[in-house]
């Protein structure tokens, strides 16, 4: 092992110790850790940003006058002087109007990306359950799956109607048939949150194990 | 005059990305200027929000404000951090392994730790909301699929189970379809509300 994989290393164990003395409780040794790691994602985010983004799409450009690049870059440098004003109090206000171009460019690939990318497959998907081609087996009806169709197409029509009851709930009061709809919804939700919980639980302790195991394995490796 | 601008630029540059999306042969070339500007204001974006954390921080150090040690910390780890990128390239092997020696651990155990975490979180479920089809069936849920990725019910080996399972694992996949149903509508009134000037996160 060489000596800086033996700093590194070391570095490496005694910020895992750090980080799991918050089993103790919240602790200063927890919160350094926790600054520390603030700190290095903070600038590795700022010179990533500077030398793959600003450097090449706006420094670049700029120096070379004269040329289209030039003309067109200088409406983002605009943009990000703006933006830059908003360091200052006073000058803040400036700053709206490159949030305001962002927030509409953003909005419109959300709009386009989320309809074609999410709502309409998810749609299509949930109809398709009830396509003839799935439904006929040998020109006999496939019950198991009309009725696997139809509790799909329930389960997404409840838990969507699950958001909706709780609004109007507030507003003027639920009746009963409405009730027992948002309490489907509420179970198909209960089981989706309970596999996403499982999922999530069992990939936190195969990370709590494997940096056990990794420190165990940095000892050993030193004696 | 003031107010008007930043909805004015909001709706116009929202409506010549919309276009851009749907007439691509016509306007591809434009909408990838534009797409160009958005990336680099949303880096600058980044920048400036780095910038004002870093301020904050240098304002603690010199009015030694309660705490201000972690203010050192941080402007340390930052300051290192963001030379050594600028200095040897943020592609450089040496550098990276450097990040990565420090990052790895602290956002491993971090995970970890959320394992312990949870653990007491799902206790505290049925402890705040009481009991209610929703948490009964987050429950019976959880404790369901835990087995299943434990194994338990698979060293059975018997094919009714197997084949009961194979339908309870689809029950998650209807919940969470309703769920990205709900939210991909949301998402598509909140875009409509923003290209319409009715709703401007950028004056907050």
């Amino acid at each position: 092992m060489s000596s800086v994989d033996l700093a590194l290393g070391l570095v490496g164990v005694a910020l895992t110790i750090m980080i799991f003395s918050y089993i103790l409780g919240d602790n200063l040794f927890f919160r350094v850790g926790l600054y520390v790691l603030i700190g290095v994602a903070a600038g590795f985010s700022a010179a990533v940003v500077i030398t793959k983004v600003i450097i090449p799409l706006l420094y670049v450009p700029l120096r070379t006058p004269g040329t289209p690049a030039f003309y067109w870059a200088l409406v983002p440098l605009v943009l990000c002087a703006l933006l830059a004003l908003m360091l200052s109090p006073r000058l803040s206000q400036a700053g709206k109007i490159p949030l305001a171009f962002l927030s509409g460019v953003l909005a419109a690939l959300a709009l386009f990306g989320v309809s074609r990318g999410t709502l309409a497959p998810q749609l299509l998907a949930t109809i398709g359950r009830f396509s003839p081609a799935l439904l006929m087996q040998a020109s006999q009806i496939n019950w198991a799956g009309v009725i696997e169709g139809v509790l799909i197409l329930l389960g997404v029509i409840a838990t969507l109607f699950f958001f909706h009851h709780r609004q109007q709930v507030k507003q003027v009061g639920g009746g009963s048939l409405l009730d027992g709809m948002s309490s489907v919804g509420q179970i198909f939700m209960g089981i989706t949150f309970g596999a996403l919980f499982i999922g999530l639980y069992m990939t936190a302790l195969v990370a709590l194990i494997s940096q056990l195991n990794w420190v165990k394995d940095f000892i050993t490796s030193l004696l | 005059m003031k107010k008007g601008l930043p909805i004015a630029v909001a709706i116009l540059s929202g409506l010549f990305v919309l276009a851009g999306l749907i007439f691509q042969p016509y306007l591809g070339p434009y909408l990838g200027l534009v797409l160009n500007w958005a990336v680099i204001v949303g880096s600058m974006a980044l920048l400036v929000a780095i910038a004002s954390l870093i301020i904050y921080h240098a304002r603690s150090i010199l009015t030694a404000r309660k705490g201000f040690i972690f203010s050192i910390v941080i402007l340390a780890s930052f300051g290192l951090s963001l030379v050594g990128g600028l200095w040897l390239g943020v592609d450089n092997p040496a550098y990276l392994k450097w990040v990565g020696a420090i990052q790895r651990p602290l956002e491993v155990s971090l995970l970890g730790l959320v394992a312990l975490i949870m653990t007491s979180a799902a206790v505290q479920v049925f402890r705040n909301r009481g009991w209610s089809p929703l948490t009964v069936s987050f429950g019976l849920s959880a404790i369901f699929f835990l087995l299943i990725a434990l194994g338990l019910l698979q060293t059975l080996e018997v094919p009714q189970i197997a084949t009961v399972i194979g339908y309870i694992r689809q029950l998650p996949l209807v919940g969470a379809r309703g769920l990205l149903i709900g939210v991909a509508i949301g998402a598509v009134m909140m875009a409509i509300r923003v290209l319409l000037g009715s709703e401007r996160p950028y004056s907050d």
